[in-house]
C-alpha cells in the first residue's frame, strides 16, 4: 500500500523537475488543502467555544474532545485524498468540511437548550447524546467520502451499472410509500420518506438521488442523439418528437408519485429538476428545460387542487401570518427568528432558535439566520455556491460525457437542495421539508452529502490529472538501421 | 455539453441570487416589522436583557421598576406596593404584558421611535440600553387611602378619582386583585403556576373592576336625568313635578315604587298624588318622579344627553381599554322610565360614576380621562406630555349649577340620602347614592354606588365608587369616596 508521501504533492513534487520550463507544472494543490482544512478546524473550535461562553459565559467541557474528534475525521479525509485522488479540487473537502463542523456546532447549541441551566426550551427529540451521535455519523460520513473515492478509481467504471443503479435508485425511493406508515412516517407529519426500525432511521431518498444521479448520466449519454433529434419548431423552440417525450413523462409521473404517496414535494422537485436539467445538459436543447419547468407548475397546480396537503403548502406561502398559530406556526417561528437575528445575529448561543419546530433539521438554517444573522447565512450560502461552482468546474474540465453529465447533474442538485429548503424557510418559495446537506441534524443526508462530494472529487481528480508524459529517457523512437 | 453546463452556472447563480436577495429582505428589510408581529415571543422576551423604564405616580412614587437577577442574567420587574397598584400597572411577565406596561411598552421598553436617537446615542457612548420613564397622573395618598378602604370592606368593588378640571386620574382601584410581583418571576413555570391559582380563583382577582366590569347605575343615573330636564329648559331645582307613591307603568303590571316602598314626601304630598319641588325628590331619590319624568322626556333625549356624559363609548382608552357603559335606546315608556333611574340594562363602569361628577363639578365639561401625565427619557428630558382635552360639553354651566346644587343637598340637607355617610365637617362633598338592585326579580344583593366631587366651591376631585352587593350606596360606597376625598385634599393642603 502506499504512504501518501510517494504520491505528487504539487508545485513542490519532485516529479516535475524534469519537465521542459514553459510547460505549466499541473499542480495537486493539496497543502493548500491542508492550509484550509486547518483554518475550518479553527473556525469550528471558535464557533464551539463561542456557543459555550453565550450559553452560560464558559467554555464548554467537552470542547477539546469534539475538536479533536473533528480533526482526526477532515485529517484523514485530508490523508485519503493525497493517497486517492491528489489531483482533486483542493476547495470541496475543506468547504464540505466546514459545513458539517458548523453543524455539529449547532446541533450541540440547540441539543443544550433549556439543558444545564441554560435558557431556552428543551427540544424534545434531541437528547444529551445527540451531538456525539451527529459526530459519529460525520465519521461514518467521511468514512463513505474515502469509500468512493478507494472503490471508484475512474468515475466512468459506473457507467456499467447505469440500469443497476436506476432500479436501486427507483426501489430506494418508492420503499418508504410501499412501507405501511408506521415505518415509513416522519412523526408529526404526513411524510412517508424514512425507513424506521429498531430505533434506527434510514432515509433512503437521500442515497436513492446519489443512484438516480448516476443511472441520469449512464441513460441520457447513450440517449443523447435520440433525444436530440429535433421535431417541429414552435416559437424559436426546437420542440422533441413526441416518442422521445418518454423519458421525461416517466421522471414526471415518478417525481408526482413520490409527491403523493410519500407527500414529499421537495424530494419531488429535486428529482425532476435534476433529471431535466441532466437532460438538458445531454441533449442542448432548450425546449425541455421549458417543457420540464412548465410540467413541474402543471403538476404542483393539479396537485394542489386535489390534494388539500399540498394545497396547505400554497396557502401558507401566501399568508402564513394568518395561520401563526397553526399550519403556519414553524415557518412563521423561523422567520420570527432570521428577523430577530437581524444583520449581525444574536451570536451563537444567545437567540430563541429552540422556539422554532424541527429547527434542529428543516429548518437549521433560520437557527443560523438567527445566531450569526444576515452576515452568517450569506456566508453559509457563498459556501455552497462556491461547492456548486467547483463541482461544476470538474464538469468542464472532464472529459468524458458520462462524467460531464454526473458532475453537472450532483452540482446541480445541491445548489436545489439548498434553493428548495432555504428558499422554503424565508418564503420565497413554499415550504417543503427535505434537509440541509451538511447541517440538518441525521445520518443519511450527511453521508450522502459526503458521498456526493467523493463522487465530485472523483471527476475533478480524473479531469486535472496530468495526462501520461512520454517517457524520455527510453521512449525517443529509436532508429533502427537494418543489413 | 460544456455550452449547457456554462447555463446551468447561470442557473444556480440566478437561484443563490435569489437566495440571497431574499435573506437580504428578510432580515434586512422585513425585520423590524417581523418584530412588531403580535405573536412574535422572541421581542417579548429580548426587553429582559436591558433595563426596562419605571412607572411612577405623579407624587414621584416608583411603583415598578426593573433589577437584575444575578440568578438569570435578565432584569425582573418589581411592583413595591404590589396590590395597590395592581389595576393601574398591570404587569410584565414573560410571556405577555397588561395594564399600563402594555399600553405603554414601546416607552418602557425603549422601542418608541421618539427614543431612537437617545439609544443610538448611548450605544455609541457605551452606556447600557434602558427604557423610558413612564409618570403617572395617580396620587399615591389617594391610591393608598382607596385600596385600603375598598379592602377593609371586603366586598368586589371598583374605585376611580378624577381631577374635574383636568381629567388626571387620581385613583384606579379595584378589590379583589393580584399581586403583579407573581407575574414578574423569570422562572416559566412558577408563573405558569401563579398565573393558573389566579385564574383559577373564583374572585376573578385579575378583572380590573374600575373600568373593565360594568353595573347598574342604580338612582346615580339620576344626574344625568336631571341634566337631561334641566338642559330642556323648561325645569329648574325648585320646579314642582308629580310624585306619585306608586307609578303606573303602560304595558306593565307591576307600579314603579320608591325603595322600601316609600311615599316621596316633604310634607307638601300627604295624598301620594301630589308634587314636590324636583331637589327634593334628587335629594331623597324618588323613583316614581323621575321614572316619570323619564318618561315625559323620553328614551331618545335620554340617550343623547348620557352620550355626552361618555356611555355608548366603545373606544375610550386611558390609554387602558377601558369597558364601554351603556345606556340603550328606550323606545318603550316603561323602559324608559326604568332607564331613568338607572335600571333596565343601564351599566356603567366606576370610570363612567367618576365621569358623571367630573362633567357636574367642571361646569358641564367633561375632560378627557387620562392615566399618563408624561414620558421621560432615561436622560431626564421629556419625550411627551399629555395635554388635558375636552371630551364632551354634557350640560351648560347653569344645569350644571342646578344639578351641583341638588347633589350638595344629597349630602347636607337632613333628609338626604347621604347625610350621615358623607357630610364631612370641613369639605363640603357633592354626591348621589344609588342601590342598584341586581339579579333576577332583583333577588340579587343591591350593589351601593356613589358618584360625587369636593370640594363644591372649588372642586378639586371627582369620586366614582361601585361596591358589588354593598347594600344601599349611602352605607358602602360613600364612606370609601369621603375616605378618599379626605386623604387627596390633605395631600393638596400639604403640597
Amino acid at each position: 500500500m502506499a504512504t501518501p508521501s510517494d504520491q505528487p504533492l504539487g508545485a513542490d513534487s519532485a516529479g516535475s523537475a524534469s519537465q521542459p520550463a514553459n510547460v505549466p507544472v499541473p499542480q495537486g494543490r493539496r497543502r493548500t488543502e491542508l492550509l484550509l482544512l486547518l483554518f475550518v478546524v479553527g473556525v469550528v473550535m471558535l464557533a464551539y467555544a463561542n456557543v459555550g461562553l453565550g450559553l452560560n459565559g464558559k467554555v464548554p467541557a467537552g470542547m477539546f474532545q469534539y475538536g479533536i474528534a473533528f480533526a482526526i475525521l477532515v485529517g484523514g479525509a485530508h490523508l485519503a485524498v493525497r493517497w486517492l485522488a491528489p489531483w482533486a479540487d483542493p476547495l470541496l473537502l475543506p468547504l464540505a468540511a466546514l459545513l458539517n463542523g458548523l453543524g455539529i456546532v449547532m446541533i450541540y447549541r440547540l441539543q443544550q437548550a433549556g439543558r444545564g441551566g441554560n435558557g431556552g426550551f428543551v427540544i424534545a427529540t434531541m437528547s444529551t447524546s445527540t451531538t456525539t451521535l451527529q459526530v459519529a455519523y460525520s465519521a461514518v460520513g467521511t468514512a463513505a467520502f474515502v469509500a468512493v473515492l478507494a472503490f471508484i478509481r475512474q468515475p466512468r467504471t459506473l457507467q456499467r451499472y447505469t440500469y443497476t443503479l436506476g432500479a436501486i435508485g427507483l426501489v430506494l425511493l418508492a420503499l418508504p410509500a410501499l412501507l405501511p406508515a408506521s415505518i415509513s412516517e416522519v412523526p408529526g407529519t404526513a411524510a412517508k420518506i424514512q425507513i424506521s426500525l429498531g430505533g434506527f432511521t434510514v432515509q433512503p431518498e437521500e442515497f436513492a438521488k446519489l443512484a438516480l444521479a448516476v443511472f441520469f448520466a449512464g441513460y441520457l449519454v447513450s440517449k443523447r442523439d435520440v433525444l436530440a433529434l429535433a421535431g417541429r419548431r414552435v416559437l424559436g423552440i426546437d420542440l422533441p418528437r413526441a416518442r422521445d417525450l418518454g423519458p421525461v413523462l416517466i421522471a414526471w409521473g415518478a417525481s408526482l408519485v413520490v409527491l403523493i404517496f410519500e407527500s414529499d414535494i421537495g424530494t419531488s422537485a429535486l428529482f425532476f429538476g435534476l433529471f431535466v436539467v441532466m437532460m438538458y445538459v445531454a441533449t442542448q436543447r432548450t425546449s425541455w428545460l421549458i417543457i420540464g419547468f412548465l410540467l413541474f407548475v402543471f403538476g404542483s397546480l393539479v396537485t394542489a387542487g386535489l390534494f388539500a396537503h399540498v394545497r396547505e403548502r400554497f396557502v401558507i406561502w401566501l399568508h402564513p401570518f394568518s395561520y401563526v398559530h397553526t399550519t403556519a406556526f414553524q415557518l412563521v417561528q423561523g422567520l420570527y427568528g432570521m428577523g430577530f437575528g437581524g444583520i449581525l445575529g444574536r451570536g451563537l448561543g444567545q437567540g430563541q432558535p429552540y422556539n422554532t419546530p424541527l429547527v434542529q433539521s428543516d429548518l437549521i438554517i433560520t437557527a443560523f439566520g438567527e445566531e450569526l444573522g444576515l452576515t452568517g447565512l450569506m456566508a453559509l450560502l457563498l459556501i455552497y455556491g462556491l461547492i456548486v461552482q467547483r463541482g461544476l468546474r470538474a464538469a468542464i474540465a472532464v472529459r468524458d460525457p458520462f462524467s460531464k453529465l454526473l458532475a453537472g447533474g450532483l452540482a446541480f442538485v445541491i445548489a436545489l437542495q439548498v434553493f428548495v429548503i432555504v428558499g422554503g424557510v424565508t418564503r420565497l418559495i413554499p415550504l417543503t421539508g427535505i434537509t440541509t446537506p451538511f447541517l440538518s441534524q441525521g445520518g443519511s443526508s450527511l453521508i450522502a452529502s459526503w458521498m456526493l462530494i467523493g463522487l465530485l472529487m472523483r471527476i475533478s481528480d480524473t479531469a486535472r490529472k496530468p495526462a501520461p508524459q512520454p517517457i524520455q529517457d527510453e521512449g525517443m523512437t529509436q532508429v533502427v538501421r537494418a543489413g | 455539453m460544456n455550452r449547457a453546463l456554462r447555463r446551468v452556472s447561470l442557473i444556480c447563480l440566478v437561484l443563490f441570487v435569489l437566495l440571497l436577495v431574499n435573506v437580504n429582505y428578510v432580515q434586512g428589510f422585513e425585520a423590524s416589522s417581523l418584530a412588531n408581529e403580535p405573536g412574535n415571543g422572541r421581542t417579548f422576551s429580548a426587553q429582559f436583557q436591558f433595563q426596562r423604564g419605571s412607572i411612577v405616580t405623579a407624587d414621584q412614587k416608583v411603583i415598578a421598576d426593573s433589577r437584575l437577577n444575578k440568578n438569570f442574567g435578565e432584569y425582573q420587574r418589581r411592583y413595591p406596593y404590589g396590590q395597590v397598584y395592581a389595576p393601574v400597572t398591570g404587569y410584565d411577565s414573560l410571556f405577555s404584558a397588561t395594564g399600563i406596561e402594555q399600553a405603554e411598552n414601546k416607552q418602557l421598553s425603549g422601542t418608541d421611535p421618539a427614543l431612537a436617537v437617545h439609544n443610538l446615542i448611548d450605544l455609541i457612548s457605551g452606556k447600557p440600553k434602558k427604557g423610558a420613564t413612564v409618570q403617572l397622573t395617580i396620587n399615591s395618598v389617594a391610591q393608598q387611602a382607596a385600596y385600603n378602604a375598598i379592602k377593609a370592606q371586603g366586598r368586589q368593588a371598583g374605585v376611580v378619582a378624577i381631577n374635574p378640571q383636568t381629567g388626571a386620574i387620581l385613583v384606579l382601584a379595584s378589590y379583589p386583585t393580584f399581586d403583579p410581583n407573581q407575574y414578574a418571576t423569570l422562572n416559566g413555570a412558577k408563573l405558569d403556576k401563579n398565573d393558573a391559582r389566579y385564574r383559577a380563583n373564583p374572585n376573578q382577582p385579575l378583572l380590573n373592576r374600575a373600568i373593565n366590569v360594568t353595573f347598574p347605575p342604580g338612582s346615580t343615573f339620576k344626574v344625568v336625568t336631571s341634566s337631561t330636564l334641566f338642559s330642556t329648559g323648561r325645569y329648574a331645582p325648585d320646579t314642582r313635578v308629580f310624585a306619585p307613591t306608586n307609578l303606573k307603568l303602560p304595558g306593565v303590571s307591576q307600579p314603579l315604587i320608591n325603595f322600601d316602598n316609600e311615599a316621596c314626601n316633604d310634607g307638601s304630598n300627604p295624598t301620594g298624588h301630589g308634587t314636590v319641588p324636583l331637589i327634593f325628590a334628587f335629594t331623597v331619590s324618588c323613583n316614581t318622579v323621575f321614572g316619570n319624568l323619564g318618561m315625559k322626556v323620553g328614551g331618545s333625549k335620554l340617550q343623547e344627553e348620557a352620550n355626552l356624559f361618555g356611555m355608548n363609548k366603545a373606544n375610550l382608552t386611558i390609554p387602558l381599554p377601558v369597558t364601554q357603559s351603556n345606556f340603550p335606546l328606550y323606545t318603550d315608556p316603561a323602559q324608559a322610565a326604568g332607564g331613568a333611574i338607572g335600571q333596565e340594562s343601564d351599566t356603567v363602569t366606576p370610570l363612567q360614576e367618576a365621569m358623571f361628577a367630573s362633567a357636574i363639578a367642571d361646569n358641564g365639561t367633561l375632560m378627557k380621562p387620562y392615566l399618563v401625565d408624561k414620558v421621560t427619557a432615561p436622560d431626564l428630558t421629556t419625550l411627551s406630555t399629555t395635554q388635558p382635552t375636552a371630551l364632551s360639553h354634557p350640560v351648560s354651566p347653569t344645569a350644571a349649577n342646578d344639578v351641583k346644587q341638588m347633589m350638595v343637598s344629597v349630602t347636607q340637607s337632613s333628609a338626604g340620602t347621604a347625610h350621615f355617610s358623607a357630610d364631612v365637617p370641613g369639605i363640603v362633598i357633592a354626591g348621589k347614592t344609588g342601590t342598584a338592585q341586581t339579579g333576577i326579580n332583583n333577588t340579587g344583593l343591591d350593589d351601593a354606588v356613589f358618584t360625587c366631587f369636593a370640594p363644591a366651591s372649588n372642586p378639586q376631585i371627582a369620586v366614582g365608587v361601585v361596591v358589588k352587593g354593598g347594600g344601599q350606596g349611602a352605607d358602602a360606597s360613600a364612606p370609601i369616596a369621603v375616605a378618599i376625598i379626605k386623604a387627596y385634599l390633605a395631600s393638596l393642603g400639604k403640597g
